[in-house]
């Protein structure tokens, strides 16, 4: 069984892995646009919206998830 | 008080129910009108007709696209097969798969009823649940066509339903392998499946890790050892077929596009069920029901692929439908746990009052009523469409084909589905055919209903020929030569969605001789030039 922490921690890993893959994809110039693309700005609310939630689920505790 | 409340409350529920069951009218009125229609009304509804009558001769469809007829499909076989049994019934008729996909459209929203049902009890809030899928644009709009569409969806609905059990006391198991195999049928129907696989592995793992494992991992090894025999059986082409050539452009401004109307059309059960979502997420236990609603969006993610569009809501539209029927099922039933940890706890909020219930009774139908018009579609001529579209004043308010305006309001706005065919459609249609039947030599189609019915063979799948053409895994060279020896007696374009080249050599060696108007798009008639020569 999958606790809200452990499920928070899974969701503030993937949030950070978002985060740093949108905005990395520019230092090795990657994507359409020049400077911040709006799929880059849609990366970015997600991967923060991802880190909100995870840190809240961990913030749980041992609750099942 | 309460009495009076109850009384409003049953009154309102009886008209909601009313409401929603028009909708179902004018969902059945279009299916059957559909079943009757003979050619393609959605381009590729001919083509997985095709696809059935080649398994049903011992045949695959998972070709060479570079050799003579030039043709492959590009979805897994499982509705097609679903389809072979009923072509000695209808013959090879569209029929045939429309009835299978509306069919699965009714299974899917008796499952979500009996899902909404068996959680939270009554009748009113199941059967609005149930109902408001068949009530969807999306689902109207494709559910009576001939494509493997809604017949993934009904797979993912059942399979959702059985791994939900997978702990069931007495039937957990059974569950469990039930809704693996459904999840499997899912996947063979179409491939964007993927979404629920993952929803229903990841519920299964948040529960029981160790089963989640074992059940991902046979779910791979015999999906796995399908996709390796199917992919020998046909000397390497169902990889290219299914997996190289759905590599398209992706156009994110259409997928922005999508979700806001999705959002738009649907908003009381997308926040219903993005409510119950977070709700279950932070003062619960996470559902099946919920993360399928999560991983749904997923698929409406894809929605900007190249040939995709709102068909890939659908999903969603099933998922949000069951989630917020649960959602207000519980709001009834009084199950919502909404304390943490004590009075203390950062998301304390106190229960709903139990003096509020009462008025739920008046709330939720009103809640459905109000959702009603934000979906409204329906034909706009008739005796019996007609005058209700006069009294809900949206008569003028029609959808324009290419060359047609469609006695047809939707508000989605433009589409090319969705309206009735006329008698003008049937002569346009037979038209056609004429031309077919008639051709010296066989016919560059299109669409492949005219081809099917005039007995001749389908030859190319425009779209997937074109797929394979911008990926860089197609040998135009044999087509271009049949054209340019103006080999085919006739070709007929619709869209034009042929590769580059292939457009170039039929642009030189064949002459536009008539454009028909059928179904609100010109279908051009073009002849080789060496018949206008004897002419």
């Amino acid at each position: 069984m999958v606790t809200k922490r452990q499920l928070g921690v899974f969701v503030v890993i993937v949030g950070l892995l978002v985060t740093a893959g949108t905005v990395g994809v520019d230092l090795v110039g990657a994507g359409a646009w020049s400077g911040f693309g709006p799929l880059q700005w849609i990366g970015i609310g997600v991967g923060l919206a991802s880190l909100l939630v995870g840190a809240i689920l961990i913030r749980l505790g041992n609750r099942p998830a | 008080m309460s009495r009076t409340l109850r009384t409003i409350g049953l009154a309102l529920t009886v008209v909601a129910i009313l409401v929603y069951t028009g909708y179902l009218a004018v969902y059945v009125v279009y299916a059957v009108n559909l079943f009757r229609w003979p050619f393609d009304y959605d381009q590729g509804e001919g083509f997985e007709l095709n696809d059935a009558i080649l398994f049903s001769q011992g045949q695959w469809p998972y070709r060479d696209n570079g050799v003579y007829p030039f043709y492959a499909s590009n979805y897994p076989p499982l509705f097609r097969l679903l389809i072979v049994p009923l072509l000695p019934i209808f013959g090879p008729r569209l029929v045939a798969g429309r009835l299978l996909s509306f069919v699965a459209t009714l299974v899917t929203a008796a499952t979500i009823a009996v899902i909404v049902r068996r959680k939270t009890g009554g009748w009113s809030i199941p059967a609005l649940s149930g109902l408001a899928f068949l009530a969807s644009n999306y689902v109207y709009l494709i559910g009576p066509l001939c494509r493997a569409h809604m017949t993934m969806v009904m797979f993912e609905t059942l399979a959702i339903a059985f791994i939900a059990e997978f702990q069931h006391p007495r039937h957990g198991q059974r569950n469990l392998i039930l809704g693996l195999v459904l999840l499997l049928c899912a996947g063979y129907v179409k491939q964007m499946a993927v979404f629920t696989v993952a929803a229903a592995l990841g519920y299964v793992f948040l529960r029981d890790i160790k089963k989640a494992v074992v059940s991902g991992l046979a779910l791979a090894a015999v999906a796995g050892a399908i996709f390796w025999m199917l992919n020998v059986a046909t000397a390497g082409q169902w990889w290219v077929n299914i997996i190289q050539a759905n590599v398209n452009d992706y156009e994110y401004a259409d997928t922005v596009f999508l979700f806001r109307q999705w959002f738009r059309l649907h908003a009381l059960f997308v926040l219903l069920a993005a409510g119950y979502l977070i709700y279950e997420l932070f003062w619960d236990r996470l559902s099946a029901y919920s993360l399928w609603f999560f991983f749904a969006l997923g698929t409406g993610a894809l929605s900007g692929k190249w040939g995709a569009g709102f068909g890939y809501f659908t999903t969603a539209v099933a998922a949000a439908c069951l989630a917020s029927g649960l959602a207000l099922g519980r709001l009834v039933t009084g199950s919502w746990k909404l304390e943490v940890g004590g009075r203390k706890s950062l998301f304390a909020i106190r229960p709903l009052s139990a003096a509020l219930r009462p008025s739920l009774a008046v709330l939720i139908p009103l809640l459905y009523l109000l959702q009603a018009p934000r979906m409204l579609h329906l034909p706009t001529s008739g005796p019996v469409f007609g005058p209700i579209a006069r009294v809900l004043g949206v008569t003028d308010a029609l959808v324009q084909g290419d060359c047609a305006t469609f006695q047809y309001h939707d508000a989605i706005g433009y589409t090319q589905l969705g309206h009735l065919l006329t008698p003008e459609d049937y002569a346009a249609g037979e038209e056609i055919l004429n031309y077919v039947r008639t051709a010296d030599g066989p016919v560059f189609s299109e669409e492949a209903m005219f081809t099917l019915l005039a007995g001749k063979p389908v030859v190319t799948n425009p779209t997937q020929l074109l797929n394979l053409y911008n990926n860089g895994l197609l040998d135009t060279s044999e087509m271009i030569a049949m054209i340019e020896r103006q080999e085919f007696g006739l070709v007929i374009f619709r869209a034009q969605f042929y590769p580059h080249p292939v457009l170039e050599a039929i642009g030189q060696n064949y002459t536009p001789v008539e454009h028909i108007c059928m179904n609100g798009f010109y279908y051009h008639m073009l002849w080789p030039k060496r018949m206008l020569e004897r002419q």
